[in-house]
């Protein structure tokens, strides 16, 4: 018994230790991590080594838990945007730009160790009540909930153009051009998401990472490309001693970002940024503050109550990319595996947690001593070579691919979050039964 | 009240015909975008659409390399005089300064009916998340013009221009010789009627009929029509209200005020009563559920109870403290809520 519980104890180390690392490197995700890690213990059962789930089952939670702290520090503090990008992306890296990027990335972490209580005390016990009924319920409704989300976020983008000049269609026409390169991008990036889920080039060995070299050159190379043509410098950051925060703030954030969070963990396919807009717009949160620590909040919700739902008993709910690599492994068995569970994601938050100021202290350091351009070349560099190293030079095509997407929203100023239509348009055709009609018109069937 | 909250309430009353969730079954989702779409659509068609043909009497389009108060004020001032001299509605714009691709010039302009005065001040530089820049501010930029008549406004803020667009502000002529000053007067128009709602429903019905798709037609219909008309009664809570019954009433009928747009707990309210009603309405579609529950049980576990418990934490987190409420306006919400998305 005790030698399980040491087992368990140090696997769940481990995977923390292991994700705090890899977290603060930009453009990795924990699940390229994870699969390698599924790879290698599947090939060591292979070879007549078996792997207890007692190793692997609390390391893996451990990753999860600690990636989803700890990856707010490249977040913020590795992604500065340039001027015109800077209402694009997330009030952190505004923090960055105003000297208090360690303050933004604490209170971000802040956020994310509510959600762990939040998860822990209240949604816990409450899942395996309430969850087994509410997905009788909702089963065989996902698809139009995916189709009016989709729906949401295209018509609640506002124009930014047309602000200038008498009325007319040259007026309008400006407007829309925000608006139309925001069309545009949904339906390319569905397009690209057509062809990777239905015939993908990438190797089938790495079928798992299928999706992996497009969301890099969506999301991450263009991020990258700005920053080394643009170059904002970094103004020197102050380590507050204080977050200045409350009850009040934090009541409010785990309410925004835990539904956020929720909406992203339960539904399938919609993204915690998804989410988080989602639950923005319902919550109606002016304060920057709230919204800073809702974010965090709202990632771990995403990525750990995701994983946690495959644990809930009488739920039999996979969501997220972690649990599905783990139910290649394992399939849960009841209470005791929830309770494990529980257990490992309580200990890995509140280490993450612990190392997150010594963590986000050194990228601060790190950040200021070198030249930013520098910086996210290097951030480029190793984001190239993951994709090459996981997916071989096609795959590092399809982020070229991706690039090109993914540069639309930066260029025209629209929203970077339409660059999801690479899973929601293909999923909810799918799920509506008609994805199938249209592969074929695309030929890809 | 917010996009979202409109959205999710057309989705909740698209959830009340049973054929939207028969059709859902059989893979159809098309009765619940129509929900969310028209429950969204008056918002739409006002701030995608029409602002942008929206003509105006006095365009005041500062300079950005030089941006001087004083001719913001006397532009302002020329508005109100066009109204006096013409005794009609006049329509002035406020244009937005823009500096960089990130930076923006700040400015406000008050009307002070006791000093019978419009002063402009230049605020601070601020960044498209409209955070000022450190080290812009200018207490001395301030530029003041007479005030030919009094206007009425119908809420105590400032007019403040600073990101994207800047707003629209009409005078409308009061009997007395003053004027009521209105805010986005494009806004809450025709869009915004129950009338235009039964036209669309009409438009859809008659195409489907076209087609020969006579349940489609009726039911897209009651669809539309319920949908867009919970946009307009939801907007009858706030203060702005909304033109009812266009092109047979010509003016807006003032809301119940109940609420302001922007308000956090009424906005979350709407968008959470609308998910329950939702899911009740699913529940009630099949045929067994493993665990039947009846509707005051969801509403006591789903509503009840969280809200008392987060009434509960919030009064114990709150006590003895002053917590400041900022004052809403309706327009003013929506505008905002527009260029912050």
């Amino acid at each position: 018994m005790l030698e399980t519980f040491l087992t368990v104890l140090l696997s769940v180390l481990a995977g923390t230790a292991i994700a705090c690392v890899l977290g603060l490197l930009p453009g990795l995700h924990i699940y390229n991590v994870m699969g390698v890690l599924v790879l290698g213990v599947l090939g060591l059962s292979k070879a007549g080594i078996d792997v207890p789930p007692e190793v692997y089952l609390p390391a893996m939670t451990g990753m999860v838990v600690a990636w989803s702290v700890v990856n707010t520090i490249p977040a913020v503090l590795l992604g500065t945007p340039d001027e015109s990008a800077l209402f694009t992306v997330l009030p952190g890296q505004k923090y960055l730009m105003a000297g208090r990027g360690f303050e933004g990335t604490m209170i971000t972490a802040v956020g994310a160790l509510a959600g762990a209580w939040f998860l822990l005390a209240v949604v816990a016990p409450c899942a395996p009540v309430y969850l087994p009924v509410a997905q009788q319920v909702l089963k065989g409704h996902m698809h139009w909930i995916l189709w009016i989300i989709i729906t949401f976020m295209l018509m609640s983008e506002w124009p930014k153009g047309g602000n200038r000049g008498r009325a007319g269609w040259a007026k309008f026409f400006d407007a829309w051009k925000t608006l139309l390169a925001g069309l545009a991008t949904f339906l390319l990036a569905g397009l690209l998401g057509f062809i990777l889920l239905t015939a993908s080039p990438v190797s089938h060995e790495v079928a798992f990472q299928n999706i992996m070299p497009a969301f890099v050159g969506l999301f991450a190379v263009p991020w990258c490309l700005l920053n080394m043509i643009s170059a904002a410098d970094v103004p020197p950051q102050r380590l507050s001693k204080t977050l200045d925060l409350d009850g009040d703030v934090v009541l409010r954030s785990v309410w925004s970002g835990g539904l956020g969070g929720g909406i992203a963990a339960y539904f399938p396919i919609v993204t915690g940024g998804v989410g988080g807009m989602l639950a923005g717009h319902a919550c109606a949160q002016r304060e920057e503050r709230v919204f800073i620590m809702g974010q965090g909040v709202s990632k771990f919700i995403y990525y750990v109550g995701a994983f946690m739902l495959m644990f809930v008993p009488g739920l039999n709910l996979t969501r997220g990319g972690g649990a599905w690599m783990v139910k290649t492994l394992y399939v849960p068995a009841g209470r005791s595996d929830y309770y494990l569970v529980l257990g490992c994601i309580a200990v890995s938050a509140g280490l993450s947690y612990l190392a997150m100021e010594p963590l986000a202290k050194l990228t601060v350091r790190f950040v200021s001593r070198f030249n930013y351009r520098h910086v996210s070349t290097v951030a480029l560099g190793i984001i190239v070579l993951m994709v090459l190293l996981m997916t071989g030079w096609i795959g590092l095509f399809i982020a070229a691919v991706a690039t090109g997407i993914g540069m639309l929203p930066v260029l025209f100023g629209s929203r970077r979050l339409n660059c999801l239509g690479i899973l929601l348009l293909p999923i909810a055709c799918n799920m509506s039964g008609f994805g199938s009609k249209i592969t074929a018109f695309l030929g890809l069937t | 009240m917010k996009g979202f909250s409109h959205f999710m309430s057309g989705v909740a009353v698209a959830s009340f015909g049973p054929w939207a969730i028969d059709a859902a079954l059989q893979g159809n989702p098309t009765f619940f975008i129509l929900g969310g779409a028209c429950g969204i659509l008056p918002d739409t068609l006002d701030f995608k659409f029409y602002r942008f043909f929206y003509e105006h009497d006095v365009y005041v389009q500062p300079d950005p390399k030089d941006p001087d108060p004083q001719k913001i004020a006397e532009e302002v001032a020329r508005a109100v005089q066009m109204g006096v001299d013409g005794g009609r509605y006049i329509r002035l714009k406020l244009g937005s300064i823009r500096l960089g691709a990130d930076f923006w010039q700040q400015y406000q302009v008050t009307i002070d009916n006791e000093r019978k005065e419009i002063v402009c001040r230049l605020g601070p530089v601020v960044n498209t998340g409209q955070v000022p820049v450190e080290g812009t501010e200018k207490p001395g930029a301030v530029g003041r013009a007479p005030l030919p008549a009094p206007v009425v406004q119908t809420y105590d803020a400032d007019l403040k221009v600073d990101i994207f667009d800047g707003p629209t502000v009409g005078f409308a002529p009061r009997p007395d010789g003053g004027f009521d000053l209105e805010f986005l007067p494009w806004h809450r128009e025709w869009s915004h009627s129950l009338t235009l709602g039964l036209f669309l429903g009409l438009a859809w019905a008659l195409v489907s009929c076209c087609f020969g798709a006579w349940s489609v037609a009726w039911q897209g219909l009651a669809t539309i029509v319920a949908c867009y008309a919970i946009h307009v009664l939801e907007d009858q809570l706030g203060h702005m209200g909304s033109n009812l019954f266009w092109p047979f009433t010509k003016k807006r009928a003032p809301g119940l005020h109940w609420m302001h747009s922007g308000d956090g707990l009424p906005n979350f309210t709407a968008v959470w009563v609308s998910c329950i009603l939702i899911f009740w309405n699913l529940s009630r579609s099949q045929p067994a559920l493993e665990h039947p529950f009846p509707f005051w049980k969801l509403v006591l576990v789903a509503l009840v109870v969280p809200y008392a418990l987060f009434g509960a934490l919030r009064f114990l987190l709150d006590r003895g403290r002053k917590v400041a409420v900022e004052a809403g306006d309706d327009a003013d919400d929506e505008w905002n809520d527009m260029k912050s998305s």
